[in-house]
């Protein structure tokens, strides 16, 4: 794997030249290796269809894979993690629920909510800007608000690692941008490992200390992010930022021709 | 809108008048074609006077049971065979036929073997009524999006907490469809039950009605059920919207 990056001391979150096929299909992710430090932002960039959301699943145990491992703080996965947040491409709020509700939903599958939960909880809905819609139904939210949501139900658990699959892919660009930088605020207080599927190189550099950029199913190139810490709209139009973002493109181009 | 809530009942009026002035000038027997103006003096008799009664509340009350038994029935087992794969596809082809088996023609066999009156017809109800809650259960629980799913496995849930929490209230809509459709059947089914089984009823009453040639006491009796059934239905759209409170807030529909 040629990769740029400094080698990762004791990696919090491993996967080692892991392989998955869907029955019938062919392997969709091909001997691929990611190695996270705690606390490291590690952003997965590709084309539709490279095997990206395949390979995080991967990590987050709800595939496991047939060659390779997946290991998460030393110990190998055998199944979905609890130590694992993880924010889907749609919010997946339970329309029927508060918002409240569906944040508490990851504590009240398992033991009886406290009101030390619950404060918990709606102060973690304050800090996402939506403290005041914590007793409305998901359905009387725009997007990002849900979006927003989806992330609070993330958090609430303090899960060590928070593994994310294009959440904010179908926001607005403003939007968007303020919930990147919430989410960088919330998940480096926490210390949290994160491992985040985008398809957008921008939003890749402007969150991430590594890069990742994946083609059909491999790690393609490693790339350490070394920017200053990033926030703001003025960042993202720095020339050290874009031309990361120029040499992110440029690896995954080659298989724009390729395929064209 | 207000127009339309007007011009609706109006349309019944000029309906009923036509009807009345059609019978009236065509000077067709009555015992063919009743004037609306005799079948609500009758049916206004019979109410006032109480023996219609008695046929209404053994009607309903066949409707309610065998309503509330298939469909409580039909529920549980969409639920065992839509969490349970191969029983589904083991069994699936059986029940299908079973609900190909025109269910009235089952009646004669229901009597003897439950006898005459309410049983026969409450089981024949509920039979039609199992049918659409089954179906439309199995089909509302594989209706939870799989990300929801994965999110449920995520979360360490148990089987039984992803169908409790999610897959039925994922499906309630549908599930609810199921029990509309199945109210309306009902009520057929009580009637129609009654034809061959019943002594008491309002399906038992037209076919006593018929025996006297009684062609006004008929139509009373058609204008009795289908006000029963709006009621009963309207009664079910309540209890959906109360159930679905949670959905439709803040639905843009």
């Amino acid at each position: 794997m040629p990769t740029d990056a400094a080698p990762f001391p004791a990696p919090f979150l491993a996967i080692e030249r892991a392989s998955y096929a869907y029955p019938g299909e062919g392997l969709t992710v091909e001997q691929a290796d990611l190695a996270l430090a705690s606390g490291d932002f590690h952003c997965l960039v590709g084309r539709s269809g490279c095997g990206k959301t395949t390979l995080l699943k991967l990590a987050a145990g709800l595939l496991l894979p047939e060659s390779g491992s997946v290991r998460i703080a030393g110990s190998a996965l055998a199944g979905p993690s609890r130590q694992v947040g993880f924010v889907f491409q749609t919010p997946s709020l339970l329309e029927w629920r508060t918002v409240l509700d569906n944040v508490l939903l990851p504590i009240s599958l398992h033991r009886r909510v406290t009101p030390a939960d619950r404060s918990r909880a709606a102060e973690l809905l304050a800090l996402m800007g939506i403290g005041d819609y914590a007793h409305r139904h998901p359905r009387q939210l725009s997007g990002g608000q849900q979006s927003r949501a989806a992330l609070a139900r993330a958090l609430v658990t303090d899960p060590p690692a928070l593994l994310m699959d294009e959440p904010f892919a179908a926001l607005d660009a403003i939007t968007r941008e303020e919930l990147q930088d919430d989410l960088l605020r919330l998940t480096r207080e926490r210390g949290a490992t994160v491992l985040f599927v985008t398809h957008d190189i921008a939003e890749a550099v402007y969150l991430a200390t590594h890069v990742s950029v994946m083609d059909r199913g491999r790690i393609a190139r490693t790339t350490a992010i070394d920017l200053p810490p990033r926030h703001g709209a003025e960042s993202r139009y720095d020339s050290r930022f874009t031309g990361l973002c120029h040499d992110i493109r440029a690896a995954l181009a080659p298989s724009a021709e390729a395929a064209a | 809108m207000t127009a339309i809530r007007i011009l609706s009942p109006a349309l019944l009026l000029a309906f009923g008048l036509t009807w009345e002035a059609g019978v009236y000038l065509t000077g067709v027997s009555p015992i063919v074609v009743p004037p609306p103006s005799a079948v609500l003096a009758v049916l206004w008799a019979g109410l006032v006077q109480g023996w219609l009664w008695p046929h209404i509340w053994v009607t309903g009350l066949e409707t309610a049971l065998g309503f509330a038994l298939g469909s409580a029935i039909g529920f549980l087992c969409g639920l065992v065979l839509g969490e349970v794969e191969p029983l589904r596809r083991l069994l699936w082809p059986y029940v299908l036929a079973s609900q190909l088996v025109p269910k009235l023609a089952l009646g004669p066999i229901f009597i003897i073997w439950f006898g005459f009156g309410l049983t026969a017809t409450v089981v024949i109800t509920a039979l039609i009524c199992f049918f659409p809650l089954l179906e439309n259960t199995i089909t509302g629980l594989q209706s939870a999006p799989p990300e929801k799913r994965d999110l449920f496995r995520m979360l360490g849930a148990t089987r039984l907490q992803t169908l409790l929490r999610l897959k039925i209230p994922s499906g309630l809509p549908l599930i609810l469809s199921g029990v509309r459709v199945a109210i309306v059947l009902a009520l057929v089914g009580a009637v129609v039950g009654e034809f061959i089984s019943g002594g008491q009823g309002l399906g038992a009453s037209i076919i006593a009605a018929q025996g006297m040639m009684d062609s006004t006491l008929m139509f009373a009796l058609f204008i009795l059920i289908t006000v029963m059934g709006m009621l009963f239905y309207q009664i079910v759209v309540l209890a959906e919207r109360w159930l679905l409170r949670g959905w439709q807030k803040g639905s843009k529909s």
